[in-house]
């Protein structure tokens, strides 16, 4: 009895070590070019107060961070696909991947934005 | 209950609430959000070249452009006092001890616990970081400012998309003569 106590609290306590999975980025195809796709996204996240980087619409990239402790950042990665493009968002803080659902109301007001919305 | 056990559900509990440590469930954004001053309509003569220009001026240290896209990231670092109101001033563990009798000389060592009474300050570099994006319609900057003592621990870090900052900027971009631009 008192070693599976200690053996299930021993558990708990690895638990708070476990290191999960950096989870994929959220990826969305939208009917927008590259260059409309990372300008809108750069307006959009400098209106929430992040700091762009770097940007390069050749490469299709953007990396931008906001001062708050411990340190967020977004990257987006985009790609032509066609008359579209292909957009890749990750977020993190303080260098670790956060789960791809926060990014969701960034990328509806980008749709917004880009005119893609009904 | 003993104290094995006591220590155990302690170290155990605190291992189950680390292992919980609070996720975003939103993208978090700057607080207060960025000053309306910080965004405005772009006049003739408004270019990139024209920002780039007056943030040198400034003191800023462009460290990435990108044209097509009108971007300018730059920053600038000062040396500054933080003042850290003695939050932090852990005190110091350790000493050494020296001594001889009756032709005897030994060592040892002794551990104290000491601390320190300061005015609190530090020296510290300011680095502001800012992005402007120029294009047809409109000039947008946003900037932060981070905090970074001496021992190269960031001390303080906080978003400064401010009125009187912007303004400035704005001020200065203006008074840049589209013609000097490079």
């Amino acid at each position: 009895m008192k070693r599976s106590i200690v053996i299930l609290l021993l558990a708990g306590w690895l638990a708070g070590c476990a290191t999960p999975a950096p989870p994929p980025a959220r990826e969305l195809q939208l009917a927008a070019t590259p260059g409309e796709t990372l300008r809108e996204a750069m307006h959009l996240l400098m209106e929430r107060g992040y700091v762009i980087r770097h940007a390069d619409g050749e490469l299709g990239r953007l990396d931008a961070v906001l001062a708050r402790m411990p340190g967020y950042g977004v990257s987006l990665r985009v790609t032509g696909v066609g008359d579209g493009s292909r957009v890749a968002f990750i977020a993190t803080r303080g260098g670790r991947a956060l789960p791809p659902t926060v990014l969701d109301p960034l990328l509806t007001d980008l749709q917004s934005r880009l005119g893609l919305l009904p | 209950m003993r104290a094995w056990l006591q220590l155990l559900l302690t170290g155990g509990l605190t291992g189950l609430l680390a292992g919980c440590q609070m996720t975003p469930t939103t993208l978090p954004v700057a607080e207060p959000a960025p000053a309306a001053e910080c965004r405005w309509p772009a006049a003739p003569g408004d270019s990139l070249a024209r920002v780039v220009t007056a943030l040198e001026a400034g003191g800023f240290l462009v460290r990435h452009t990108d044209v097509p896209l009108g971007l300018v990231s730059a920053e600038r670092a000062r040396t500054t006092l933080y003042h850290d109101n003695g939050i932090d001033r852990l005190p110091r563990i350790g000493g050494f001890v020296l001594g001889g009798s009756g032709g005897h000389v030994s060592s040892g060592v002794m551990i104290g616990i000491g601390g320190g009474f300061g005015p609190g300050v530090d020296e510290a570099t300011r680095v502001e970081r800012v992005s402007v994006v120029v294009d047809q319609r409109q000039l947008q900057v946003a900037r932060d400012i981070r905090m970074i003592d001496w021992r190269g621990d960031l001390r303080e870090s906080r978003s400064a998309s401010d009125a009187g900052f912007c303004r400035d900027l704005r001020r200065a971009i203006e008074a840049t003569p589209a013609g000097e631009a490079p």
